[in-house]
């Protein structure tokens, strides 16, 4: 095991390598000249001159390159050019925002998703099922986008039964009053695609040979599903939770910009919006290094659940 | 009678076609069902070649088919009919009266659950044991079913066991509830000789020992002969004829099953050409032309020890050598087939593509040496290969895919050529490929047509002559006939044998199955886990094997019934 | 010579009496499944819509404001004209203005001159068959010209990232090794950053604009078919078939390209499909936020921005709109694919 450890977190290295590459090459070779945005639109000559000599920027590329991977070595992100925020500290203050919206909403989606998977893939073929299949197709056709809109107008605005938008410092009044609203809506159009996809898990064990052996020794199809085909259904499951972990930290910004929620989504938009690159740049990294961890966890976690996984 | 079968028919639903629902039938064809029975305490054998039903037969008595299946007639099972029975009143059954042992153990068994654990399964649910009872049950089981260390193997998860192991489990797990009928679907098709041998010597001691039947299921007559009380032939979803095992052997009544015992090849005396089911079924004999082979022909292709391993990843960085081959030597001549035995990962596959440098190069090192026309097969370069590949052919064993679907059957055929620049121009090379159409016996209408339209022995023809388009010397063929059923496994040996005759052709013939490598070849390679274990002529190695594997091997291999009337060998 | 055919096997049987290539057997079962036909006439309908939009025969006049502000759509009749109520009259002395302001003296003489200018206004509309927007552009129109460019986008966007996925799966699976190695690494530094972020990224740098757009989405979305397309050859790569075509000499790049592409072209077909759907539902969300099209476009995600507020308003038509037209479309075009892909499938083929 450690030796499959090492040799992982060894493997890490050129991607992490590659990812820094990545980003620098993208905003140094695409983006605007920083000294420019930082002046703002006001500045004069000599004064976007002296940002450049501040910023390194007349040092050849490789100097610049050393100089940026120094900053992610030490943990120094600097700071935003937008708000002089250091990019640190809005990691601190934002990220507890959106793991608290975005949590609840994982959860429930898997959570929801597996029991409706199961029922479908137990009524395979039969009207319900085609109904239903029908009908997530065509819930899935409409963009997150109107959901939220027609769900905040309804529920919210109309109806008042939640605060149209707004967050406080306090988790619990958080959780009770701010969060149901926007994880609602979430989970109602993340329900469609993540019970397809579980549905095709469930769907693909029902037809292996496994299966035919637990029929002939006589058991109920509930209890071949619920056991036997469930537990090998895990894996696919698991994998899929795994991929769509780091995801989380980004957060669904579109629900952070339509609720007003300060988290870590909303931030980065409006970095984008703002060229703010030392933010995008981070969150970008830092994020990626997250996601290599998550996934070797992830693999080490196989080892739990699949036998025949041979960790080398 | 503990089982009796009635008028049975059997129809999978397969969609809609122009409004219409579409059925094809699987058991009984156009309204005539079958029939048979299983009286206590016997064992009845269901043979076939492929699509004969057998396997749709034996799933559709407690109702294993798909969906999509539907079933007519009769079924009694100790006097309960089988066919109206509800759900619950099935699977009461399943696993108690009636059990099951399929093909495939690696795919049968669930992989994430322990042995144990899926044993103990059917005596929890349906003797309602405590899980320590029922632990100490399957410890037992397993003791009985010939798996050593039984008590740690109850821990273990299936991919920890062999194959043959594998299937002892699923026995225990069949035995469990003492069943009275055992329904066995090809159990040992996927095994090993040798394990073969075994797995039959133990159904047959546990048929005696828990006084249960067993419905035995599979495509091998000599298989069927001992270990079968009475047969039931089957073709094309029909009974062709059924009775008392020593009768159908001595005396087959049946054109079918007199042309399905005549048409396999025997360890007995070599024959030149086997007997074919049309031939048979025409009453036509052929007209056996001996060739006497040339011993002083010359030398086609000489290896000097020749090795092949692979790498494997041990450790953090490191990689340790697995050897394949061990070093095989032995010297081809024209005209003359080298015949090379083994059981699965004995290396005779592996040896065969390093001769024909169809391995990875990165894959691991290669050693010794394999002469051609005077050079060095292993050390040539891709470049320096590209004109020896039209002297040095393949066949494999997978006539499904061995051809690209997307191909038709003249682009297939004009490639190699292309590729070679045989042919003057297009239409020329369209009639080379019909004329080798027609050498194989196949139509020239089949150009135009896709690989999905030919049976499995059409394809292997279209294989061969793929093979034939570039003029070869030598042809590797990999279990070329492994996979076709007897009666089309004759017709290609046939083929193969009249295409050595005519054109001087050299094979290396690589099989498990030591009958047809007595048929095929004049000298015998016997491998085991890589290394060479005995090398001679064909009757030496058969009559006179000299070492104890060999023997094995030999005495591994079902010979059929063998009771008091000779059978026509 | 050995026997004739039909003792080979049993399983020559019944068998279709005419040649038939895959492609053509797929559209012999996609046409039986009616669902799918149906949402492919659909699909047609919009393809043709695409067309002539594109060709500026239709909804050319886009931004033109024929109608009034939130014009309300035909089937509603016209707004009610808002009456104002009256302000309460002033108590106290009133008092003209006139006698402060300099220009007073100057108001007749200007409003006689007016009087004599034409003016040619165009005569705003009262209703337009789906509405208007708050400037009066005709929402039908929008739409339509929306659905041109949200459509070509996620075409564009899918056939790019299709392009890169696949070639670089195909070398990837075939060859393994260093290549592979390589190729995997650039995989790992691409799905290391989520696919959101990777967009904003790409978006912050590169701007707005169709091109963009599909420039983002098709150089941040291969990674999926590159991850089916290199299992798909390693998996055929051992196939015998293609060992077959190795032992004739056939060269690496034909048995990339002529021996298993067309093998594995099912899987890209399907695959392109998803991601034609996932693109535009990804346009949708950048346009809406400001990242997508330009200003001076139009697209199904700028409809939405401004549904937003015109809803509070309770002005609903352009949301249900875009929402119906976008709906429609992606319905038809996922029942389409699944269609697809059950006449593609190989296992109901009996092929494999």
């Amino acid at each position: 095991m450690t030796a499959y450890l090492i040799r992982r977190i060894w493997q890490m290295v050129p991607t992490l390598i590659g990812v820094v590459l990545l980003v620098f090459l993208l905003f140094k070779q695409f983006g605007g000249d920083p000294a420019e945005i930082l002046g703002g639109l006001n500045a004069t000559p000599e004064q976007v001159q002296q940002i450049r000599e501040q910023l390194g920027l007349n040092e050849p590329w490789w100097v610049q390159l050393g100089i940026f991977a120094k900053q992610i070595v030490t943990f120094d992100w600097g700071r935003s050019w937008a708000t002089n925020e250091s990019v640190a500290n809005l990691f601190a203050t934002r990220l507890p925002a959106t793991l608290t919206v975005m949590t609840p909403i994982l959860l429930l989606d898997a959570l929801l998703a597996i029991p409706f998977a199961l029922l479908v893939a137990y009524l395979r073929g039969s009207l319900t099922d085609r109904t239903i299949m029908i009908a997530t197709t065509v819930a899935l056709s409409v963009s997150f986008l109107v959901y939220v809109i027609v769900g905040q107008y309804v529920f919210a605005f109309r109806l008042g039964w939640f605060p149209v938008q707004g967050w406080s410092d306090s988790l619990l009044t958080n959780l009770a009053v701010f969060v149901p609203l926007p994880v609602m809506l979430a989970v109602m159009v993340g329900i469609a695609p993540q019970t397809r996809l579980y549905r095709t898990f469930f769907l693909d064990e029902i037809g292996q040979d496994y299966v035919r052996t637990a029929r002939a020794k006589g058991l109920t199809e509930p209890r071949i599903l619920l056991t036997h085909v469930m537990r090998n259904a895990t894996i696919p499951i698991l994998t899929n939770l795994a991929v769509a972990l780091p995801g989380i930290f980004v957060g669904s910004f579109l629900i952070e910009v339509f609720f007003s929620i300060p988290g870590l989504g909303r931030e980065v938009l409006l970095a984008v919006n703002r060229s703010d690159y030392p933010v995008i740049q981070a969150v970008t990294i830092y994020l990626a290094v997250i996601t290599m961890v998550v996934n070797l966890a992830t693999d080490v976690l196989y080892k739990l659940v699949d036998p025949r996984v041979v960790l080398r | 009678m503990l089982l009796s079968v009635e008028n049975l028919r059997v129809a999978f639903r397969m969609g809609r076609e122009n409004g219409q629902v579409r059925r094809v039938e699987a058991v009984g064809r156009g309204g005539v069902g079958i029939g048979f029975e299983v009286p206590e305490n016997t064992t009845v054998a269901l043979v076939g070649e492929s699509g004969s039903g057998k396997s749709v037969t034996a799933m559709s008595i407690i109702n294993l088919l798909p969906d999509n299946a539907e079933r007519t007639g009769t079924i009694t099972f100790e006097g309960r009919d089988l066919i109206h029975a509800s759900g619950s009143e099935l699977r009461r059954l399943r696993g108690r009266a009636i059990a099951c042992v399929f093909q495939e153990p690696m795919t049968s068994l669930n992989p994430v659950f322990t042995v144990g654990r899926q044993i103990t399964e059917p005596l929890v649910q349906h003797l309602k044991l405590s899980s320590r009872q029922a632990l100490q049950k399957a410890e037992d089981l397993l003791n009985e079913v010939g798996l050593p260390e039984p008590k740690r193997r109850l821990a273990a998860y299936p991919h920890e066991l062999s194959g043959g192991q594998q299937q002892r489990v699923m026995i225990a797990m069949a035995l469990a509830c003492e069943p009275r009928l055992l329904i066995a679907d090809e159990p040992t098709t996927a095994l090993d000789v040798t394990v073969q041998r075994q797995i039959l010597e133990l159904l047959a001691r546990l048929k005696e020992r828990h006084r249960m039947s067993m419905l035995f299921i599979s495509h091998d007559l000599g298989v069927v002969g001992e270990i079968a009380d009475h047969v039931v032939v089957m073709r094309q979803g029909l009974v062709r004829e059924q009775g008392p095992v020593a009768g159908i052997f001595a005396n087959p009544q049946d054109a079918y099953t007199k042309a399905l015992l005549a048409c396999r090849p025997t360890l007995g005396q070599r024959r030149p050409r086997l007997m074919v089911i049309d031939d048979h079924l025409a009453g036509t004999a052929r007209a056996d032309l001996t060739v006497v082979k040339d011993p002083a022909a010359p030398i086609v292709v000489e290896a000097h020890a020749v090795s092949k391993s692979f790498w494997i990843r041990r450790g953090v960085f490191g990689r340790t050598e697995f050897k394949a081959v061990k070093g095989a030597s032995f010297s081809l001549r024209k005209g003359h087939t080298l015949g090379v035995v083994g059981e699965s990962g004995s290396g005779k596959t592996t040896l065969g593509l390093a001769l024909l440098r169809l391995h990875d190069p990165n894959g691991g090192p290669t050693g010794g040496r394999a002469l051609f026309d005077g050079r060095d097969l292993l050390k040539l370069s891709s470049r320096e290969m590209l004109p020896i590949r039209r002297r040095i052919q393949v066949v494999f064993q997978n006539p499904y895919a061995s051809l690209n679907p997307r191909f038709t059957v003249a682009q297939t055929l004009v490639e190699p050529m292309t590729i070679h620049g045989v042919g003057r121009d297009g239409d020329d090379r369209l009639a080379r490929a019909t004329a080798l159409l027609g050498r194989v016996g196949l139509d020239g209408s089949a150009l135009n047509k896709y690989p999905h339209e030919f049976s499995g022995g059409q394809r292997q023809r279209i294989a061969i002559a793929r093979c034939l388009t570039l003029d070869p010397e030598v042809l590797v063929l990999d279990e070329a006939v492994s996979a076709l059923d007897v009666s089309v496994q004759a017709q290609v040996l046939n083929l193969l044998k009249d295409l050595q005759d005519e054109l001087g052709l050299a094979y290396i013939f690589i099989s498990h199955d030591l009958a047809v490598v007595r048929f095929m070849a004049d000298e015998v390679l016997v491998m085991k886990d890589g290394a060479v274990v005995e090398q001679a002529s064909t009757e030496d190695i058969l009559d006179r094997p000299q070492q104890e594997y060999t023997r094995r091997l030999i005495g591994a291999i079902p010979r059929g019934y063998t009771g008091a009337a000779a059978a026509p060998t | 010579m050995s026997a004739v055919l039909t003792a080979d096997g049993g399983a020559t049987g019944a068998k279709a009496p005419r040649s038939e290539s895959t492609w053509l057997g797929a559209w012999r079962r996609f046409r039986s499944n009616r669902v799918g036909l149906w949402a492919l006439i659909v699909l047609a309908g919009f393809g043709l819509l695409v067309a002539l939009s594109a060709l500026g025969w239709v909804a050319g006049d886009w931004q033109t404001e024929k109608g009034v502000a939130n014009a309300p759509p035909t089937f509603m009749g016209p707004a009610q004209p808002q009456v104002a109520s009256a302000a309460a009259a002033a108590s106290g002395p009133l008092l003209d203005l006139s006698s402060v302001d300099p220009l007073a003296p100057r108001y007749r003489e200007w409003t006689e001159r007016a009087a004599k200018l034409e003016t040619t206004e165009p005569h705003k509309v009262d209703t337009l068959p789906f509405g208007g927007d708050r400037l009066g552009r005709d929402v039908l129109a929008k739409a339509i010209k929306g659905a041109q460019i949200s459509i070509l986008v996620g075409v564009l966007a899918a056939l790019v990232a299709t392009l890169i996925g696949t070639v670089l799966g195909a070398l990837a699976g075939f060859f393994g090794g260093k290549i592979g190695d390589a190729l995997e690494w650039l995989y790992n530094v691409f799905t290391a950053i989520p696919s959101i972020l990777l967009i904003f990224a790409f978006a912050a740098v590169a701007g707005r604009g169709v091109q963009s757009v599909v420039l983002i989405l098709g150089l941040t979305g291969w990674t999926g078919i590159y991850r089916l397309i290199r299992a798909e050859f390693i998996k055929h790569a051992v196939r015998d078939y293609v060992r077959a075509a190795e032992a004739i000499g056939a060269s690496a790049g034909a048995r990339i390209f002529r021996h298993i592409l067309p093998n594995v072209s099912h899987v890209m077909l399907v695959q392109l499909s998803i991601l034609v759907v996932g693109f535009i539902k990804a346009e949708v969300i950048l346009s809406y936020l400001g990242l997508g099209v330009s200003v001076d476009q139009v697209s199904w995600g700028t409809m939405l921005s401004e549904a937003q507020s015109e809803l509070i308003l309770g002005y609903w038509w352009q949301l249900v709109a875009a929402t119906t037209f976008m709906a429609v479309f992606v319905t038809a075009f996922s029942l389409v694919t699944d269609a697809m892909r059950d006449a593609l499938d190989p296992k109901l083929r009996g092929l494999e």
